[in-house]
């Protein structure tokens, strides 16, 4: 019975997203995370159990691949979409409320820079962590994370910037964000970034990796 | 007891000394010497004149002299190694026109014209005597704005951050000066007819005190990138009737340079489809023929320059330049002929080449095993991050040409000439680069071109501005990030496909 959690954790690791997809070659033709959520569900696993058993359990160790080097963004994207197609099944169960989500986690690229990569892993692995993410995209300015915290209140905000000359704007929206509510808690991120650069900008987190980041989160989500 | 020689280089009026068996090529390049065939020994590009003392020959060389109808004095530096002391003339200097087989018909005009090649990091000056074509005395320095950081984008934050901008720009304008002076000790007080100045974006902007402000963030378009004029006092120079003009930006990121380039490689006259590829930090790229030309610059990072790689150096002495397999065993060539100190981007590709085809890295760029460090020699080695990087800076070119000839409608085939510009692109082994996944085109399409924003400069002092006018037209700038599909082929070109 729980090997078929077990093969849709390492559908997920792997990045086998259904059974007709190419990727991995060595997967070809096997069911793929699609098809064994689907599965799981029919055979009587509630949604819970198959979020946490199999689907975080999976983006949880490609993370940790990723934060030690052995997987790099192109496995980590394949994770992703392995898990997109094993979340249209659990969806449902959000919205009736059978399953709970951990929080809200509103993600973007800050203002002034347009890679966006580097966040969307972060948003994968976060939603993998059984998170609701909003990702409000690349160059997002204070408005659009007003908006987006009005919505959600509580939410946690996270932004990354891949550029010196734009994360510099991490400052003044950190500084707007506080000013709407001093205790909701930023994360930043991003290549050119420091805790050094963190702590200055009056941010509450910074990770090099996105595994920290959930870590992060994690921990927040126990201690309260 | 190891041996030393000197040598000298004219008309550079240069000494050095090195090891016994250091490579000519070594030694010329920094000098910024060109190997057009990428030094095989084909095209003569790189042949020097020994005017004093002796360079052994051996058959193989002796062979590429004759079929290039080249006798004594003459050299191919490509195919020489320092045996003595000698004094040399570097021949690449008196015919302008290196890598390019059409014939360029130039109108010789009395004086002499000044072509600058404002980089980054390096600084190349040529005076060219209009009438010749002849290069009489040449000029090169470490851009003095590198202290403040080594790449555009941190010129960018201490020009508009920092409010450094005025600083940067007395900087490059005093060493402008002093450079052009010293050249024109060497015209016999005869003014210049015309300085051409090429440079990227930021260098543009920095020299001709633009505000940079519009580079720091999305959408990374400046309203400042005309070709800029000056007079002769405003740069310092001794009042005169020299027209000196800095080459307009063709958008974003990709500057005058890459607009010389393009006159270099001919790029804007050619009939069929062409590439022109900048092996750099910025990595710009430009894909088009005499019709249409679309320009892009990629992020590449500085891997290929040697930075973020654990023991990567730049293409200088101790740096492995090279890396192949003999008979199972791991051969490095080291730039200078002297004990490895650390690795050049050209050496990173050779090595990742030669680690995918003993399977000790994977086709995802994973080291195999329970390996950390992949070993070249007892002290260089690999790091899984080096790859890593390598990864990143490869698949943003490959990306970047992909999401250019996909607009176009060409495909791989469709492309003529792949042209490699850029001081690293010159030592690049072009099987390994098809390897890796970094130019994925047959070698024989592939030519590496050097300093195309010298050579184009340097064509531009006999034209009219109207040739520069019509590239402008037929040319736009291509911003891959905002293109939909960026993610999906970026991840797709990091991996090594066999």
């Amino acid at each position: 019975m729980e090997d078929i959690l077990e093969k849709l954790t390492i559908a997920v690791k792997r990045g086998k997203a259904d059974k007709n997809s190419p990727y991995p070659p060595d997967m070809k033709g096997q069911e793929g995370a699609d098809e064994l959520t689907a599965e799981a569900l029919k055979m009587g696993f509630t949604a819970e159990e198959v979020l946490q058993k199999a689907l975080v359990k999976g983006m949880h160790l490609i993370g940790e691949d990723f934060s030690a080097g052995k997987a790099f963004v192109p496995e980590m994207l394949m994770a992703a979409k392995a898990m997109k197609a094993a979340m249209k099944h659990i969806e449902p169960f959000f919205k009736s409320g059978s399953v709970k989500q951990k929080g809200t986690v509103i993600l973007g690229t800050v203002q002034g820079d347009l890679h966006d990569i580097g966040k969307n892993l972060l948003g994968m692995m976060v939603e993998g962590a059984g998170w609701k993410v909003v990702d409000l995209g690349a160059d997002t300015p204070f408005e659009k994370f007003k908006g987006a915290l009005e919505e959600h209140p509580g939410a946690i905000v996270g932004m990354s910037a891949l550029l010196t000359t734009t994360m510099v704007n991490m400052k003044g929206i950190t500084e707007k964000i506080k000013a709407m509510n001093p205790d909701t808690i930023v994360m930043v991120g991003g290549a050119p970034l420091s805790q050094e650069f963190c702590d200055q900008i009056g941010a509450d987190f910074y990770s090099p990796d996105p595994q920290g980041a959930t870590e992060f989160l994690d921990g927040l989500v126990q201690s309260s | 007891m190891e041996h030393h020689y000197t040598v000298r280089l004219e008309p550079l009026g240069k000494q050095i000394r090195v090891q016994a068996g250091t490579p000519l090529k070594d030694i010329l390049f920094p000098y910024g010497v060109e190997f057009p065939c990428g030094g095989k020994g084909l095209c003569g590009g790189c042949r020097v004149k020994v005017l004093q003392g002796s360079v052994s020959l051996d058959e193989e060389h002796k062979r590429a002299l004759e079929k290039l109808g080249l006798k004594d004095p003459w050299r191919l530096a490509c195919r020489s190694r320092v045996t003595g002391d000698v004094t040399l003339e570097i021949g690449q200097f008196d015919t302008f026109i290196l890598a390019d087989s059409s014939p360029f018909h130039f109108h010789p005009r009395p004086g002499y014209g000044i072509a600058f090649d404002l980089g980054t990091t390096t600084l190349v000056a040529q005076l060219v005597s209009l009438e010749s074509g002849e290069v009489v005395a040449v000029e090169t320095e470490v851009n003095p704005q590198a202290r403040y950081g080594g790449d555009v984008i941190s010129r960018i934050e201490y020009a508009v951050l920092q409010q450094g901008a005025d600083e940067l720009t007395r900087l490059i304008r005093e060493k402008f000066a002093a450079m052009t002076g010293r050249l024109l000790r060497k015209t016999g007080g005869t003014p210049p007819e015309k300085i051409l100045i090429a440079g990227n974006t930021v260098m543009h902007h920095l020299f001709c005190g633009r505000d940079l402000a519009p580079m720091a963030s999305y959408p990374f378009e400046t309203p400042h990138g005309d070709a800029c004029r000056f007079t002769a006092e405003e740069l310092g120079l001794p009042a005169d009737h020299t027209e000196i003009l800095f080459l307009p930006v063709l958008g974003s990121f990709v500057g005058g340079d890459i607009l010389a380039g393009i006159v270099a490689t001919g790029l804007d006259e050619s009939e069929d489809p062409v590439i022109l590829v900048d092996l750099g930090t910025n990595g710009e790229i430009v894909v088009g023929n005499r019709d249409r030309i679309l320009c892009a610059s990629t992020a590449a990072g500085p891997a290929f320059e040697g930075t973020n790689i654990h023991m990567g150096m730049r293409a200088t002495t101790g740096a492995i330049s090279s890396v192949t397999v003999e008979g199972g065993e791991i051969k490095t060539h080291v730039i200078g002929n002297e004990k490895a100190r650390g690795i050049c981007g050209s050496g990173l590709i050779d090595a990742i080449a030669v680690f995918l085809d003993t399977g000790q890295i994977d086709a995802g760029g994973r080291i195999t095993g329970d390996r950390e460090r992949l070993p070249l020699t007892q002290e260089v080695f690999l790091t899984q991050k080096d790859v890593r990087e390598l990864q990143l800076a490869k698949s943003a070119i490959a990306s970047g040409l992909h999401i250019l000839m996909d607009r176009l409608g060409y495909g791989p085939q469709d492309i003529s000439n792949v042209y490699v510009s850029g001081a690293f692109g010159t030592f690049i082994n072009l099987t390994n680069t098809a390897r890796i996944g970094l130019l994925d085109f047959p070698e024989e399409k592939i030519i590496k071109m050097g300093n195309t924003a010298l050579l184009g400069t340097k064509m531009l002092l006999f034209e009219d501005g109207e040739r520069v006018d019509r590239i402008l037209r037929k040319t736009a700038h291509l911003s891959l990030e905002s293109n939909p599909r960026f993610q999906d082929i970026f991840a797709d070109n990091m991996m090594f496909m066999p």
